[in-house]
Formats: structure tokens, sequence, C-alpha cells
């Protein structure tokens, strides 16, 4: 445990030194600074946009931190072949696989943490310009929504890895991962629209295309499992039962990944 | 040193070429925009999936959209052409699928649709609202206007008004609203009563200016269809037009529609017209 640690915090610092962070910070800083202007242009459900660009502010943020620092922080080691010097301490492959991906998942919460308060900075500030506009704002359901934002962004975090063991070159592991999210987003839509009555109106579905998606169905993480940006803009709380079973899928998803990877990179040969 | 001269020569002659080039470029662009032809709304099954989770943001900025739409054309005075209307419409249909708590969307089908004669339009948007924002009495509030006011079935019309004065939060004049609307449905100052509410709840200057103008017009078809009450009760028949008010000396003369049209007396006794309180004739 104490060797997992170890390498979670190293690799936490490595992403905090990235550059990288800082360029998606003000990226985040402009989308909620954007807020402030474009809530002033709807006419009455200015909590919903202030809610709505804030969460969507931190998950693209999330998404960038994701996609471009922590598939950079899997693939370094492996690139810059540091990875021998890691494997050559008493250290196992599975725990570097854990120790890499806590990391990974403790770098991404800090980081959206710190954006998350000023996510909440905006909202005060927009609450107290149109307080009217604000009735069905709850905080619990916005932090709720930030929270699963947070896990999706986990659930990324576990396909980085095990698309960095399965390649060498992080570009390949950018591409699926970016390849994992747009399908994770949009299969719960396409599976549905398939299934409803309305699809044998408008397009024959062959059976194969059936099979197809229902497989890819339990492949893919489901991402709009974790979307609760709609809710928490009207202010509606989810069940709780949803709400469970959201977080136990997250984390048993995460759970198949990262063993998968580990299996993978146990029996991986380094050049 | 001459060297830096010419620098700043070339520096000054580029940020003024680039300042008069960018002037240019926003005035035709405020021209082409004016003129060209609605966008393109992908219908709510594509959208939904190619929001990639961004349904509430992608909602947003589609409402957006339509509304700039159709404040550059209002502010422009041009008349809205059936391709520009149909934009309008599927944009507003796939914002409410979107995202189907957005109120703002609702307000803008009652404030803008309902009255340019897409009536059952609005209804059909507002039926989304009713359904899905069920918390909020201002969308039966609407529908129950329409069917008053447009569609001039009262008895549906003080149904979904009722319905409005059952929802948490309603006004408290809802409830008398709906019997008056069930007794008096066609007159005019049920209508006044229902717009002055509707201005009360709004705070955008463009869509407050629109209903103020439109609330006067109603006013002074209310204030008519009173003269002509008094009329029917002293003289024992309807006036054959409204011009018998003059000649008859209930009024002295008669108030000018806000709108530019002409007042008339309609079969059921009701003041309207032929401006059907519109900008869009």
């Amino acid at each position: 445990m104490k060797k997992l640690l170890a390498l979670a915090l190293i690799t936490f610092y490595e992403g905090i030194r990235n550059r990288s962070v800082f360029g998606i910070a003000i990226f985040s800083m402009f989308v909620f600074g954007l807020n402030v202007i474009v809530a002033g242009f709807f006419m009455r459900d200015i909590g919903k946009v202030t809610i709505d660009m804030n969460l969507s502010g931190l998950s693209v943020a999330g998404l960038l931190l994701v996609f471009f620092v922590v598939v950079n922080l899997m693939a370094k080691d492996i690139d810059r072949k540091t990875v021998h010097l890691v494997l050559s301490k008493p250290i196992t492959r599975v725990e570097y696989i854990w120790g890499k991906y806590l990391g990974v998942v403790l770098f991404v919460f800090v980081s959206m943490a710190v954006l998350f308060m000023f996510s909440c900075f905006t909202v005060i500030l927009v609450k107290g310009m149109h307080s009217d506009y604000f009735a069905q704002f709850s905080w619990t359901v916005f932090s709720l929504a930030a929270l699963f934002v947070f896990l999706k962004i986990a659930v990324l975090g576990a396909v980085v890895v095990l698309f960095s063991t399965l390649t060498s070159n992080s570009f390949i592991t950018l591409i699926f991962s970016i390849s994992v999210f747009i399908v994770g987003t949009s299969v719960e839509d396409v599976l549905f629209f398939l299934r409803s009555g309305l699809a044998a109106q408008d397009v024959a579905v062959s059976k194969t295309l059936w099979i197809v998606i229902e497989v890819v169905s339990y492949l893919v993480p489901n991402l709009a499992v974790f979307d609760y940006k709609i809710s928490a803009a009207h202010g509606l709380m989810p069940a709780w039962g949803q709400l469970g079973l959201s977080l136990g899928y997250g984390a048993v998803y995460i759970v198949v990944l990262l063993v998968v990877a580990s299996c993978v990179f146990s029996r991986r040969e380094f050049n | 040193m001459r060297r830096i001269l010419i620098l700043l020569l070339v520096l000054l002659i580029s940020l003024v070429s680039h300042a008069l080039v960018t002037f240019e470029m926003w005035r035709m662009r405020g021209q082409v925009r004016s003129t060209t032809v609605a966008g393109y709304v992908l219908p709510s099954k594509f959208s939904s999936v190619l929001a990639f989770g961004y349904k509430g943001l992608l909602s947003d900025f589609l409402f957006l959209k339509s509304v700039t739409f159709f404040g550059e054309r209002h502010l422009a005075k041009k008349i809205l052409s059936d391709g520009d209307w149909q934009y309008l419409l599927t944009s507003l249909d796939v914002v409410t699928d979107l995202d189907p708590y957005f109120e703002d969307p609702y307000v803008f089908a009652e404030a803008n649709l309902a009255w340019e004669g897409k009536v059952e339009e609005a209804n059909r948007i507002l039926e989304k609202g009713r359904k899905n924002r069920n918390w909020d009495w201002r969308i039966p509030y609407y529908i129950g206007f329409n069917y008053f006011y447009f569609l001039q079935d009262y008895e549906k019309g003080a149904e979904y008004v009722m319905e409005a004065a059952s929802r948490p939060g309603s006004h408290p004049f809802l409830s008398t609203l709906g019997a008056r609307l069930a007794y008096y449905g066609g007159k005019s100052k049920t209508a006044v009563l229902f717009l002055r509410q509707m201005i009360l709840e709004t705070t955008d200057p463009g869509l407050r200016t629109r209903l103020e103008k439109r609330l006067i017009a109603l006013e002074r078809a209310a204030e008519l269809e009173a003269k002509i009450e008094l009329f029917v009760k002293e003289q024992g028949r309807k006036p054959t037009s409204i011009e018998e008010l003059i000649t008859a000396g209930y009024v002295d003369s008669l108030p000018p529609d806000p709108y530019g049209g002409q007042w008339v007396i309609l079969k059921n006794g009701r003041v309207f017209s032929t401006s059907k309180f519109t900008d869009s004739r």
C-alpha cells in the first residue's frame, strides 16, 4: 500500500508540474467569466444557463486534463524508458498500474476541486446579480452534478490507463480514448433511438447492426449515466437509487478496466 | 532610429487599415445576416447525439441563436417568411427536446409564436413544458390564454387556468380569472388581465415593450367594448359600426390602434382591429 501511495504521489506531483494545467485553468476561468456576460442575454432561466455553463466548463476542463495531461503522464514512463527504472524497484507491475491510476485520479480531483471553487464563485456572483432567477437552484444538486462530472473523468482516466498499456504510442492512446468518449456519450441516445418505434419508421436496422450496438453498449462506458447537468440546472434532485447506481456503475467499470490493464501490463514486453 | 520610425509608420498604417476593414466587415455582416435565409437545425434525434453530453449547453446556444435571429428580423422590421417561421419552430422544438425544463423557449413561444398566428404550434411546444415543468404555473396559464384569446375556446381556456391556479406559487387572482373566463370569455377586459400579469412576469426589455404595446391595444379595445355595452343598454340594439359610437356621442373620437389598424366590431360584440394586434401584416 505504501509503495502504491508513493507512486501515486509522484504521479500527482508530475501532473501538477505540467504547464498545460495552467492553460486548462485559464480556459475554465474564461468560460466562468463568459458566463457572467452571457447569462444576461436570457429572459428568465438565468440560473439554468449559469449552471449549464459552469458544469460544462468543468467537464471540458476535465476532458482536457484527461486527454492531454493524463495521456502524457501515462506515456512518459514508457516513451522515456523510465518505466525500467521504476520496475527495477521492489514494485510489481500490477502495483505500478494501480499506483499510476491513483495518482492520476488524485491529480484530476485536486485540479477539478480548485476549478469547482472558482465555479462556485461565479455562481455566487451571477446569483447575486440575478437573485430572482435562482429560485430552483440547489447547492446540493449542483455539487452532486460536479462530483459525477469528476466520476466521468475518472472513468475516462481508467480508459486512458488501459489504452496506454496496450500501445506505447501516446497519440494512439489519445485517439482511442477520444473515440471511447464519443461513443460513450452517444451510445445511450443511439440505443434508445433504435429501440424506439420511431426507428422502425425512419430507417431499416439490420440485425447485425443491432447485435453490434448491443455488444458495444456493454463494452463502452455509458457516460450519459454520469450526466446530471440538466438536473442541476433546474435544481431537480435525482433519486438516491439512481445516484447510487451511477456511482456503482462507474466504480465497477473502473475496477474492470484496471484489472484488464494490470493483466495486459503484466505480460507486456519492453524493448 | 530611422528604422524604428519606418516600423512605427507601417504599424500605424496597418492598425488604421485593420480598423477600417473590421468596421466594414461588421457592417457587411449586418446586411448579410438580415437578408440570409434562416439556418437549418438538425432534428432532435441527431442533435441529442451530437451534443456529446452537453445537451443543456447546446439548448442554450440554439435558443440564443433563435432569439438573435428573431430579434435581428424584428429590428430590421422584416416580415418573417414561412421558411423563417419553420426555422424558429424547429429550433424551439429541438431546444425543448434537448432540455424540456428550459423555461425561456416556452416564454418565447407564447410571446411571439402565438401572437403571430402560430397558436397551434405554440400550444404544441407549451404542452411539452406543461408536462415537464410540472411545478410551473405559468405554462398552463399561457396555454389557457391561447385557448381563450386566440382559439376562443373558453371552456378549455378556463380548464388550463384552473390547472395553473392549482400549481404551487400561482397568483391568487388565477382562480377568479378561471371562473371569470368561463363566464365572460369573449371580453377584451379578460385579456387585459392576462396580459398585465404577463408583463409583471417579464423583465426582458424587448419582450416587455412588445407586450406593453399589445396591452395598450387591448385596453383601448376593452374601453370600446364597455361603450358598446352601454350603447346596447341604452339604445336596445347593437351599433351598426364602431363609428356609430362617435355619432351617438358615446366617444369623442376612436383611440388609435398602436398597430395602425382600424377598429371593427365582431359578430360576438367584441372589438378587434384590422391589424390583428401584430406588426407583421
